[in-house]
């Protein structure tokens, strides 16, 4: 990370919350219609695809409804539900979009998720050992993490979480690398699996059982379905999360690092462990935002439609303490993900030999 | 928004309402249509009770009447309860609170109600209510609520009403005239100068038609020098001591009027009041208030000085809870807590040091303090 003394971090302090100033009372109408007219989207596409699915025997109204279903899920789980749980609009007092309310559609729960990633991770990104998202302790992206022979199949590991993707997050919480290490015990963990396996429960429920069923004579077809939508999902949601903080250039920290950081240096560090990628306004919004990862570091609770407005004026706060500002295509910034998820699963003898740039060095 | 109470939880509504669970991870299913109902017709919102504003009437310079149309769910009230309602500016919810002044026969027949609503320096809901809100418009309104009541015999009444707390006792009046009530009812009502007098016609024709009813209106800033409510004025009440006597009011007057009742040998429990400006700090002498509050689920920890109210060390410390009125009426801000003390601001009362429902706005630690929240 680059290093700034105390006076500079001050600075920075400043001109973020300069911005961050400028949005929160700038608040108001304009951004409650923009999250309605999203819930209302959702809404549609989900009855949409629950009501089309039974018709999916004719081959492109089973792509239609799957689809609808997947975009639907996605459309709530990341500009839905993530944001409102980070209390995106608490101001706005409406209960349905009430950041310690909202129950979202996926595995994990919305009080677990408020825990480990509102809590969790954003008050630790990218350090190693605090920040359980890095890697999700499972897979190896930094060398601040000793290589051993099981990390040569942490493609395959990677693969399988993308596509289970939501029961990972779900457990996340479990902290089984801890369980395996026996810093804690099963025990301490029977209120965590009480609440994971009523939600996972509830949602294999309606998704597997009920729809299906209360479709009967074209109950594969449904269960297929949403076996379909909710592949989509979890593959789309986990590359967009993966893309925000372990690409090439997206920096990690040693807990030394962090003592005692001020507020500037909490800043500084989300700017250089955090990613972008561009694209069109729908990528934007199926990204729930997190294609702006690096604003949404800066500002976790101002309305996430809001960062493209303000990104012009984080990079040049960027360039004007000279912090490499990391975005990207799509293409590119996952392309990176993929390199590092390969080249950490290799020792590290044979890692530094290879020709990946970037990488070579420790990040 | 507004929870319904006295929810009757019949067995289809439960088996719906696990179903809704299971479904949309929601306890009332039929919210999860509202965004799209609403878009169709406002009136068919399933979260609160949509209310449509049919007529607007000016009372008084700064009070107005709005005459509304519940969907027709809406469970009804009985005279002196208020209710909630909910409105939207800027994109922020707001709920507010304010008593029904029509009777309930009114909604009985003909599936109206009305709200008489003065405009208060500086409010944000009523000064909207009297410049932005038109007739049509749909707000929210919650299941009426409140135990200022009238009695369920026939009783000599005497009513003391001070500016806009003439509300419920509106709702009130009427319902015992449109029930030919037999006993004996006086008003005194307080207002600042006769222009004040909110729904003067209405009062006077219910005067005139029931010999039992009695009409006095005090102006207290008629004349330079100001003229309260005296001991004199209640005295005046014939037979006070066997009236039941219903009060509503600014702080002043309230405080006032039961200091000369008491004075007259009146049985407090004669007397039944509904407060209506928000509760001062008055109440409380801060010498051993304040204390450290943890919010056990954001694992966040605040300390206070003073007679800072939980809500406020929440809000300070960056957490936002649900509120509504803030001021101790509408239960938005109701949390667990699960150890310490609070007092209650407006009873004065210290609660248990157990597991308890409190009211964020109005409870203020006295010593170390675990809400959930
Ligand atoms: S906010 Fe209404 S009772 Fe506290």
């Amino acid at each position: 990370m680059k290093t700034m003394n105390e006076q500079r971090l001050a600075e920075l302090e400043n001109d973020l919350n300069a911005i961050r100033d400028e949005v929160l009372a700038d608040l108001g109408e304009r951004d409650a219609r923009y999250i309605r007219r999203i819930v209302r989207l959702h809404r549609g596409l989900e009855i949409g695809g629950r009501v089309l699915m039974p018709f999916g025997f004719i081959p492109p109204v089973f792509i239609a409804a799957t689809a609808a279903l997947g975009l639907s899920k996605i459309i709530e789980n990341m500009e839905i539900g993530h944001n409102v749980m980070h209390g995106q609009y608490d101001w706005m007092n409406d209960p349905s979009l009430h950041s310690q309310t909202y129950e979202w559609d996926t595995v994990c729960t919305s009080a677990s998720w408020r825990r480990t990633h509102n809590y969790e991770h954003h008050t630790y990104t990218n350090v190693i050992g605090k920040d359980r998202d890095y890697g999700y302790a499972v897979l190896r992206l930094s060398d601040d993490v000793k290589w051993h022979p099981g990390h040569l199949f942490q493609f395959i590991n990677y693969l399988m979480l993308s596509v289970l993707f939501q029961w990972g997050v779900g457990l996340h919480e479990l902290e089984s690398e801890r369980l395996r290490r026996r810093e804690i015990t099963w025990k301490s963990k029977l209120p965590f699996l009480k609440e994971f396996f009523a939600k996972g429960g509830r949602q294999a429920f309606k998704d597997y059982v009920f729809f299906p069923l209360i479709t009967f004579p074209v109950a594969p077809i449904v269960l297929a379905g949403n076996i379909g939508a909710n592949l989509i999902r979890n593959l789309w949601s986990s590359t967009v999360i993966f893309c925000g903080h372990f690409t090439q250039d997206a920096e990690t920290f040693t807990e030394q690092e962090c003592e005692n950081e001020s507020k500037g240096h909490w800043y500084l560090r989300q700017l250089s462990g955090s990613s972008n990628f561009t694209g069109g306004k729908w990528v934007h919004l199926l990204s729930g935002h997190l294609s702006y990862q690096i604003e949404h570091h800066v500002f976790p609770d101002l309305p996430a439609h809001r960062y493209p407005e303000i990104s012009g004026k984080v990079q040049a706060v960027c360039r004007k303490h000279g912090i490499h500002y990391n975005t990207g295509s799509f293409a590119h910034q996952y392309g990176t993900v993929l390199k590092r998820i390969l080249a950490f699963s290799l020792p590290d003898r044979l890692r530094v030999r290879l020709p990946v740039q970037g990488l070579n060095q420790a990040t | 928004m507004l929870a319904r109470q006295h929810e009757h939880k019949a067995p289809q509504k439960r088996a719906l309402q696990w179903l809704g669970k299971q479904l949309f991870n929601r306890e009332d299913p039929a919210a999860f249509f509202d965004p799209l109902l609403e878009q169709l017709n406002p009136m068919w919102v399933q979260e609160y009770t949509p209310a449509r504003v049919e007529r607007i009437l000016q009372e008084t310079a700064d009070t107005r009447t709005l005459v509304l149309k519940p969907a027709r769910h809406w469970s009804g009230f009985e005279a002196g309860q208020h209710v909630n309602i909910c409105t939207e500016i800027d994109g922020v919810r707001h709920q507010r609170t304010f008593s029904l002044s029509s009777s309930p026969a009114l909604w009985h027949a003909q599936g109206r109600i009305t709200l008489t609503i003065k405009r208060l320096p500086g409010g944000r809901v009523t000064n909207w209510i009297h410049d932005e809100l038109e007739t049509g418009a749909v707000i929210g309104l919650g299941e009426a609520f409140g135990d200022f009541q009238l009695p369920a015999q026939a009783t000599p009444l005497l009513f003391l009403a001070g500016g806009s707390g003439i509300t419920p006792i509106l709702s009130m009046l009427e319902t015992l005239t449109a029930a030919g009530a037999s006993a004996p009812a006086a008003l005194l009502y307080c207002v600042r100068t006769e222009k004040d007098v909110i729904a003067r016609e209405k009062l006077e024709a219910m005067a005139a038609r029931h010999p039992n009813l009695t009409l006095t209106v005090i102006a207290t800033n008629a004349t330079d020098s100001p003229r309260y409510l005296t001991e004199a004025d209640l005295a005046s009440v014939p037979g006070l001591q066997d009236r039941e006597i219903y009060m509503c009011g600014p702080g002043g007057l309230m405080d006032l009027a039961l200091a000369s009742l008491d004075a007259l040998g009146v049985d407090a429990q004669r007397v039944h009041k509904t407060f209506f400006a928000a509760p001062g700090a008055a109440s409380l002498d801060g010498t051993d208030l304040g204390g450290t509050v943890r919010f056990a689920k954001s694992e966040l920890e605040v300390s206070s000085e003073g007679d800072a109210n939980l809500l406020d060390m929440a809000e300070a410390a960056g957490l936002s809870p649900s509120y509504g009125c803030r001021m101790g009426i509408c239960h938005q801000c109701s949390c667990k807590k699960t150890s310490g003390t609070v007092i209650n601001r407006l009873t004065g009362k210290a609660s248990g040091p157990g597991e308890e429902n409190v009211q964020l706005c109005i409870s203020v630690p006295q010593g170390p303090v675990t809400i959930e929240v």
